[in-house]
């Protein structure tokens, strides 16, 4: 049987191993050591999902390097060279980059996305006491709900594309949580932190820190599969919120794209 | 009392306190930002320049040109990535192709190899080159270098041969007797020096005034940058640029040693030296500009934006002896070619200072003159051998760059170690990547906590007072 090497064992990914089953064998290369990506390694589905799989699990290893015929892995018992004949990549998404953004002005410290924001609140440290949050998704709503729960006196959002649906509601009517729609932030200004970030309707919002959490761009950073990696599958479901049902759709259509990159070979 | 305190932890300042370092002087070096290498030195092309951009007959061609033959052997002992790839200036009108041979002329004239070649030889060349080209001039000498890794490198082998390295140490006061410096005030410091070396980039003249030395005037000269994917980095095999005009250079193409692609500079004289900011319409231009030379340029490979300062002055390339103060040396308004000038800079600063009487003729027995390599997962052909020597080489802390715990704590021991998060991409690239961190910035000052014994809410991005979080109880 062909081999196939999964980069990513979210959701995604692990249905994208159950559908190839008895079609290659698989191996699912996951950077943190537990599956489910953000759906998290306690849901349901995810224990599901894993036990479905049939796949080796390579918790905890990095990948790193990708050749057409190899990829290179990495964890503390060494280098893995996985001989792979398709590799798949469901590494996720993140919010778009200050660059990839426009925002102009100097660089102070405070401007972080929201992955990191929500990484350092749950682990007690907190960027910013009034921090602005672009966006109005999922992640938004997420880094607004542990800024504050970490000790941020008030929050600000900046939904550019306005407020996601089911988040329309929450906060509106909260004296330490504001959404001001259809405006973005253009620039920042601020030394050595930040201070104040301009937005496109022509407010100049004071704040401590700007938070990224617009837009929803694939997680690539796999040597050789970053853009047209040679017989390379994309398995990155954009949508806003991430859902169990996308991730699933997405990592059977991944699986029905191997199939026939097997059997074009 | 100091044979010789060096002002400036820059580039050119590095390399005078790298040459000195191996000679019988005492040495310190005082750099006023939080780390060294905070000004013109990160914020460049990182190109080597064989002496195209200089005017034959000119103390800088001359150094230049001195500099340019020995980068691969400096490199190799100061462990900093160096290719000697080449540049093509790209013609893409009739007017530009028709001024290619006056700046052949001028390039042979400061002793630059250079040729023109055709468009279709252009694009043999560098296959990524536009099809307009009508012509380019091929500069085969020039090379890319990590600009970042060589000013650390010449620091760290410094410091490891005695150099004493203080940083956030703002010169404030220079005490003299008659026309001599005597001691000067850096930072909390009093330093006592025979001699002093004025290699202070864009403060350089504002040294020069608080020595009582000879005036020159200095201003910032802002560029514009951007930072592309390695995906399209990689794919690049020389620096492509435009054809020069009398009041500008251009936009380059270049890819970096780190296999990104850099596009810029623009060049905007303003007035203050800390305005670092980006605006919308001027990273266009330098999109635009780039993209009429390499059409492969898109808007979706970008990683970051960026602007920095280099000097600019009246005159340029002060190196030498002070005209007032007897025991002043000047390494100073050293304009945009200061990567690509320094080891010669340093050499006739020695000779400077030895003329003066200083302990800098001759070399030290038993001094370091080679640094030891540090391995790095990106690009290893053998990374199981890394693994095996440390297993902290299979902890990949920055997926985008692939370094790794133990490249992280390795910084860390350096003579001259990172005291911020900016101090570990620097020194490591981590959190520079495609993701600018996204993934990986609480990861790594989580390890920079640990490594530098700082809690985590005194971790710095860069000054001491750019933290990246806030305190909570306050």
């Amino acid at each position: 049987m062909p081999e196939v090497v999964i980069v990513g064992a979210g959701i995604t990914g692990l249905t994208c191993a159950a559908e190839l089953r008895g079609h290659a064998g698989v191996t699912v290369v996951e950077r943190v050591p537990v599956t489910g990506g953000v759906h998290g390694w306690e849901a349901t589905e995810t224990r599901e999902q894993t036990a479905a799989s049939g796949a080796r699990l390579l918790l905890g290893a990095t990948a790193v390097r990708w050749d057409g015929e190899r990829l290179l892995a990495m964890d503390q018992d060494g280098a893995h060279l996985l001989p792979a004949s398709v590799l798949v990549i469901a590494t996720g998404t993140r919010p778009l980059g200050r660059a990839e953004l426009g925002i102009a002005g100097p660089r102070p410290a405070g401007i972080v996305a929201a992955t990191v924001a929500v990484h350092l609140a749950e682990n007690g440290l907190l960027v910013g006491r009034r921090p602005l949050v672009m966006g109005g998704g999922d992640w938004a709503h997420r880094a607004a709900n542990e800024l504050l729960e970490a000790g941020a006196e008030r929050v600000t959002m900046a939904c550019p594309d306005g407020v996601l649906a089911g988040y329309a509601e929450q906060g509106e009517d909260l004296d330490h949580l504001r959404k001001i729609h259809g405006a973005r932030p253009v620039r920042v200004g601020g030394q050595p932190r930040v201070q104040y970030v301009e937005l496109s309707n022509g407010d100049v919002q004071a704040c401590d820190a700007l938070v990224l959490a617009h837009g929803v761009v694939p997680l690539r950073n796999v040597d050789g599969a970053v853009w047209d990696g040679p017989r390379t599958v994309y398995a990155q479901p954009a949508a806003d919120p991430a859902t169990v049902a996308g991730a699933r759709t997405a990592g059977s259509e991944a699986a029905r794209a191997v199939r026939s990159l097997l059997e074009s070979a | 009392m100091r044979d010789v305190v060096v002002i400036g932890g820059g580039v050119v300042g590095c390399a005078v306190a790298w040459r000195l370092s191996t000679t019988g002087a005492s040495v310190t070096l005082v750099e006023a930002a939080h780390d060294l290498c905070e000004g013109a030195s990160k914020g460049n092309t990182g190109i080597t320049t064989s002496g195209a951009d200089c005017r034959p007959g000119t103390l800088e061609a001359e150094l230049v040109r001195r500099s340019s033959p020995g980068w691969e052997a400096l490199c190799a002992r100061l462990d900093t990535p160096f290719h000697r790839i080449g540049t093509l200036a790209v013609a893409v009108t009739e007017d530009e192709e028709a001024r290619l041979p006056a700046l052949l002329e001028e390039a042979r004239a400061t002793g630059a190899p250079a040729e023109i070649v055709s468009g279709d030889a252009a694009r043999e060349l560098e296959p990524l080159v536009t099809p307009q080209a009508r012509a380019a001039l091929h500069f085969p000498e020039d090379g890319i270098i990590d600009s970042i890794r060589l000013t650390l490198g010449y620091a760290e082998l410094a410091a490891r041969n005695g150099v004493e390295v203080l940083r956030s140490s703002p010169v404030t006061a220079i005490e003299r007797a008659g026309d001599r410096i005597t001691a000067l005030r850096a930072g909390p410091r009093r330093i006592q020096a025979r001699a002093v070396v004025n290699a202070a980039g864009l403060g350089a003249g504002r040294i020069s005034e608080l020595a009582g030395g000879d005036p020159f005037t200095m201003w910032p000269r802002q560029g514009q940058y951007w930072l592309l994917d390695r995906e399209l980095g990689v794919r690049f095999r020389k620096v492509v640029g435009g054809v020069p005009t009398e009041t500008t250079r251009g936009i380059y193409c270049v890819p970096t040693t780190n296999r990104s692609l850099l596009l810029g500079p623009t060049a905007v004289d303003h007035s203050d030296p800390t305005d670092r900011a980006v605006d919308a319409e001027t990273l266009e231009e330098v999109f635009e500009a780039a993209r009429r030379l390499v059409p492969a340029v898109r808007r979706e490979y970008a990683i970051k934006t960026f602007a920095a300062n280099r000097p600019a002055s009246e005159p340029v390339y002060r190196v030498g002896p002070d005209g007032r103060i007897a025991n002043l040396v000047h390494a100073a308004a050293i304009r945009s070619t200061g990567v690509s000038s320094s080891p010669a800079v340093a050499e006739l600063v020695r000779s400077a200072l030895e003329q003066l009487g200083l302990p800098v003729g001759e070399e030290r027995p038993g001094s370091l003159t080679a640094l030891e390599p540090l391995p790095r997962l990106l690009g290893h052909p053998r990374p199981e051998q890394l693994v095996a020597r440390d297993p902290r080489y299979g902890q990949v802390i920055c997926a985008c760059e692939q370094v790794t715990a133990a490249e992280i704590a390795a910084a860390h021991r350096m003579a001259v170690p990172p005291t911020s998060l900016d101090g570990v991409r620097k020194r490591t690239r981590a959190t520079g990547g495609r993701c600018q961190g996204a993934l990986c910035l609480s990861g790594v000052s989580f390890l920079h906590s640990i490594e530098a014994g700082r809690r985590p809410e005194q971790v710095a991005v860069s000054e001491p007072a750019a933290t990246l979080g806030v305190p909570t109880d306050a």
